[in-house]
């Protein structure tokens, strides 16, 4: 996952290099991303999500659809 | 997680983040006065539960998410030090991991220009840009180095 000016520079850097448009967000939905997946890394009681807890961090972020699918 | 393979978790984030760099499985060992075979039997286990990834062959962390051991386009600085993140998520991850405050470095890929993404108390402060992310969910794993 990759951080851009704009859509318009992921779409140009997608299509200079052939490499396939995915999913693009805010970057505020990435740092919700980073927030709610690791701050809680360091903790003695961590352990990884399910598929479906996973899907529900990223559904609170308002990434949902097909992409983000994980079950 | 088993008491040995979290113990092992535990003890590679306080030395990577200590050192800034990744203990190998003879450092753990040592620090938790175990066998060096049982230390690299927990990294076995770890890599294959996904909690860190091996360098191909190797007993050698290349990632303890959102922590990389090798440099990448995210460079994080936080009250506590400055490490490279593995992605976009992964640099606000070690941000939110270590506290609520902090600075990614980092480029647009297309154009060059440096993009600094600053977190100060819990909140992202406004910035021009968007994330991508090429890889949809079910497929990161399948290369989890070029996701």
């Amino acid at each position: 996952m990759l951080a851009f000016r704009s859509e318009a520079h992921v779409e140009r850097w997608c299509a200079q290099r052939r490499i396939e448009h995915g999913e693009v967000f805010s970057l505020e939905q990435a740092w919700g991303l980073g927030r709610d997946w690791y701050a809680d890394r360091l903790s003695p009681d961590w352990r990884r999500r399910t598929p479906e807890e996973a899907e529900s961090i990223f559904a609170a972020l308002g990434l949902t659809g097909d992409f983000w699918r994980l079950s | 997680m088993t008491g040995i393979d979290n113990d092992v978790r535990l003890r590679i984030y306080e030395a990577f983040l200590a050192d800034g760099r990744p203990p190998t499985h003879a450092d753990t060992a040592a620090a938790l006065g175990i066998a060096p075979d049982d230390a690299s039997d927990a990294y076995s286990r770890l890599a294959e539960q996904r909690v860190i990834v091996l360098a191909p062959g190797t007993l050698t962390i290349w990632m303890a998410n959102p922590l990389s051991a090798s440099p990448t386009a995210f460079w994080v600085e936080t009250p506590r030090g400055g490490y490279w993140g593995n992605c976009i998520w992964d640099a606000f991850g070690v941000v939110a991991m270590l506290g609520d405050s902090g600075t990614v470095k980092t480029s647009c890929p297309d154009c060059g220009e440096p993009m600094e993404l600053r977190v100060a108390g819990g909140e992202l402060e406004p910035t021009e840009g968007v994330a991508h992310f090429a890889v949809p969910a079910r497929h990161w794993w399948e290369n989890i180095g070029y996701t």
